[in-house]
């Protein structure tokens, strides 16, 4: 498996296909969403019908217009397909909170952490674009890579309904982007792409044989060195997503105060298996645990723990939440209960390596791999498939 | 009590059972030094209930008895004191009047009946080394245990009495260091026992360049006399890690280094990685090895130094520290490193019976 796994994923003509579905009897039709042919400004998008006409994102209506009379000119509905992007980037969010969205049509998508959970990245794209389909009734097309330039680059490869698989080794990232034209690159503009022509550099392919050093006299030090690593598809950014996960909570007010401490407890230790599942789902393991207790006059408390080594089972984040719930005194009824885990990190392991697996660690490696088990379990029969037999007289 | 003795004498005498007095004990009596005088000597004896050390000095007695007194101020007194006899007369209620020269104090004591009894001792198996050769396998191994007193177990060095030898292994999980020495025991005195550094600290502090040393073991203990000494030390309970399977049987490839030139130049690398991850970076290639460390945040430290070498290069990260200890210890002029690959355990060899297993640091 590569070190990492990104998804970019690209809605086919989302404007035009929100309208089509939302009104069939356009299905077929060239449709073109942007300003009327009558005034002035620019076709926004267009199905794929329009497009057989030359009619393409940015062009002015009136010549969309000369090219095909009969298409059907629609002003945006932004409010619509906000909408619809709302419903899309859940879906995207069910498989990975590591989502940066680019506009509301398009996303990246780091799907390292599920891949525990829903197999390898070809396999999470079938099921996102099954389940985009299901949700909203629109296709997209998505490109699955070790880094994002490539997810890029091969999302676009095969529109409409595409799905564009990049190899992981080093030879095959180099074959992959050898053939295509140099203007697929971030950063290579019109200028740049007219310098390189003038060398004879049409494709990547070309600019992977050029010398760097040729290569940085025509289009100076430092793009060159960007182009060169482009070139060969090395990109290592990381997704800048909206909020970067430090911490995972979740918390449950009780419908009226609670004195019991069993009926706290078993709230609790649902909090914790949902903390877990979110925690494994993203692909990180907790150094902390926390709770939070409120009581009915709102003072609140919050504890926490270490968790050494870091952890993402359910049975270590159960057992660490109920060691802090029991070491508080039930001195009034309790109106909030929350768990939390912080300090997230990729891996379980220390750089310094060790000579002998501890025990911890053994015990530890284990009960992940249960909760992964589970997981699954849950994600194919759903969430009360599987279930720990003290909580079966809830239900 | 009523006793005189050389200041010299005296003060040598406590030097030796002081320093394993607790500063913050929870019983006061555990702060103070037993005194008994036992025929023509006095004893001194300290204990924190896990290590007790007794020794003796010679000394003129006018009146036989015992007394604990504090022992740090008892010790700083008698740094201070002038050179000369030294008189120590304790009444019934335990007051120590101290006369030396123009100087007097009264010191206030508590009874020796509340001072924890010297452990009962059934020893099972004897051995006897030199020991010189007995601190020497300490001080190379007994700095590589472990502090974490979570792993327990490792809060001490294990001793190993078989096959016509002695091994001395002390690991913290992450390095492991190992000597060996032949020592003539009896076929059913094989034994192995934990013995807390603490204890081995002591040992190291106190062993002499001359004589031997009498190792006695009983299920929970373990005694060395030598000397007028005794130590007498509650042994770690538990079974110590299987040290034998993490010891690399082979390694790919061997480099020759001198010790002090590698230690010299890791210390100087080092004064530039950062707390959070300290490493550093040591690239083995044709007869030379680079040593590197940078950190945004702080700069870059590069030194290159000769090695014997003829191998593929080698890229690998250590902390710095783990790997200075060993070359501090140890005295050969050359050492032997062995290493496969950035991932697997460095081997530390010299001439003589000894190793040290360092685990690498995992750099992206």
């Amino acid at each position: 498996m590569p070190a990492k796994t990104i998804l970019h994923i690209d809605m086919d003509a989302f404007f035009a296909a929100v309208e089509v579905h939302d009104h069939p009897e356009l299905m077929g039709l060239p449709v073109v969403i942007g300003s009327p042919p009558d005034k002035r400004g620019v076709v926004s998008t267009c199905s794929y019908e329009a497009r057989k006409f030359g009619i393409h994102s940015a062009m002015p209506s009136r010549t969309a217009f000369k090219l095909c009379s009969h298409a059907v000119f629609l002003p945006p509905n932004m409010k619509r397909y906000h909408e619809i992007s709302e419903q899309i980037m859940e879906v995207f969010r069910h498989f990975t909170p590591l989502v940066e969205p680019l506009s509301c049509d398009e996303a990246f998508l780091d799907v390292t952490g599920a891949r525990y959970l829903f197999g390898d990245g070809p396999a999470i794209a079938r099921k996102i674009k099954a389940a985009v389909l299901e949700k909203t009734g629109l296709t997209c097309s998505v490109g699955v890579a070790s880094n994002m330039f490539l997810a890029k680059i091969a999302s676009d490869l095969n529109k409409p309904d595409g799905l564009t698989i990049v190899p992981d080794s080093e030879k095959g990232i180099a074959a992959f982007l050898a053939p295509l034209p140099v203007k697929r690159m971030w950063g290579a503009g019109r200028k740049t792409q007219a310098i390189l022509e003038a060398h004879h550099i049409r494709t990547i392919g070309d600019l992977q044989t050029v010398a760097p050093a040729k290569l940085a006299a025509w289009v100076g030090e430092s793009a060159a060195a960007s182009f060169r690593r482009l070139a060969f598809g090395i990109d290592d950014r990381e997704l800048a997503t909206a909020s970067e996960e430090k911490s995972i909570s979740n918390e449950i007010t009780f419908d009226e105060d609670q004195r019991d401490a069993k009926v706290v407890e078993a709230a609790l230790l649902d909090l914790a298996d949902k903390v877990g599942m979110r925690l494994r789902r993203a692909g990180f393991y907790a150094t902390t645990a926390q709770i939070k207790l409120r009581w009915k006059d709102f003072s609140t408390i919050t504890r926490q723990r270490r968790l050494d080594p870091p952890c993402c089972d359910d049975i270590t984040l159960r057992e660490t939440a109920l060691e802090l719930f029991r070491k508080e005194a039930l001195h009034s009824p309790v109106r909030l209960i929350g768990f939390g885990v912080s300090g997230l990190r990729l891996t379980a392991d220390a750089p310094q390596l060790d000579l002998f697996q501890s025990p911890e660690k053994k015990t530890s490696t284990r009960r992940e791999a249960l909760s992964r088990a589970v997981d699954r379990i849950r994600a194919k029969f759903g969430r009360k498939s599987i279930q720990r037999g003290s909580n079966l007289n809830e239900n | 009590m009523k006793l005189t003795i050389e200041k010299d004498v005296l003060l040598e005498a406590l030097q030796k059972v002081q320093s394993i007095v607790g500063q913050r004990s929870t019983l006061p009596i555990l702060s103070n030094v037993l005194l008994k005088t036992e025929g023509e000597t006095v004893s001194l004896t300290t204990t924190d209930m896990e290590v007790c050390v007794k020794t003796s000095a010679a000394a003129e007695i006018a009146e036989q008895g015992g007394t604990t007194l504090p022992a740090r101020r008892f010790f700083n007194i008698c740094r201070e004191l002038p050179a000369g006899q030294v008189e120590i007369e304790v009444d019934v209620k335990d007051v120590a009047t101290i006369r030396c020269g123009p100087s007097f104090f009264k010191l206030v004591g508590l009874t020796e009946e509340d001072f924890p009894p010297l452990p009962e001792f059934e020893e099972s198996a004897v051995y006897t080394i030199d020991q010189n050769v007995f601190k020497e396998m300490l001080q190379k191994v007994s700095y590589a245990s472990s502090t974490d007193e979570t792993r327990y177990i490792l809060n001490g060095s294990l001793l190993s009495f078989k096959d016509e030898k002695l091994t001395v292994v002390a690991t913290d999980g992450r390095r492991l260091a190992l000597v060996e020495q032949e020592v003539e025991f009896s076929e059913d005195a094989q034994a192995s026992l934990v013995v807390p550094t603490k204890t081995l600290n002591e040992l190291i502090k106190t062993l002499g360049e001359e004589g031997l040393l009498r190792i006695r073991v009983s299920a929970a203990q373990v005694a060395f006399d030598f000397d007028r000494i005794l130590i007498i030390s509650k042994l770690i309970e538990g079974t110590y890690p299987n040290f034998q399977q993490v010891i690399p049987a082979q390694c790919e490839e061997r480099i020759a280094i001198d010790r002090e030139t590698l230690l010299n130049a890791v210390r100087r690398v080092s004064l530039l990685t950062d707390d959070q991850t300290a490493s550093i970076r040591l690239t083995f290639g044709k007869n030379k090895l680079e040593l590197v460390t940078n950190s945004p945040e702080i700069g870059e430290a590069r030194e290159t130094i000769p090695v014997k070498y003829e191998g593929k290069e080698i890229s690998i990260a250590f902390n710095p520290g783990f790997l200075m200890a060993p070359l501090r210890h140890l005295d050969s002029d050359e050492i032997f490193f062995e290493l496969s690959d950035e991932l697997s355990p460095g081997v530390i060899k010299t001439g003589v019976p000894f190793l040290y297993v360092l685990m690498p640091i995992r750099v992206s």
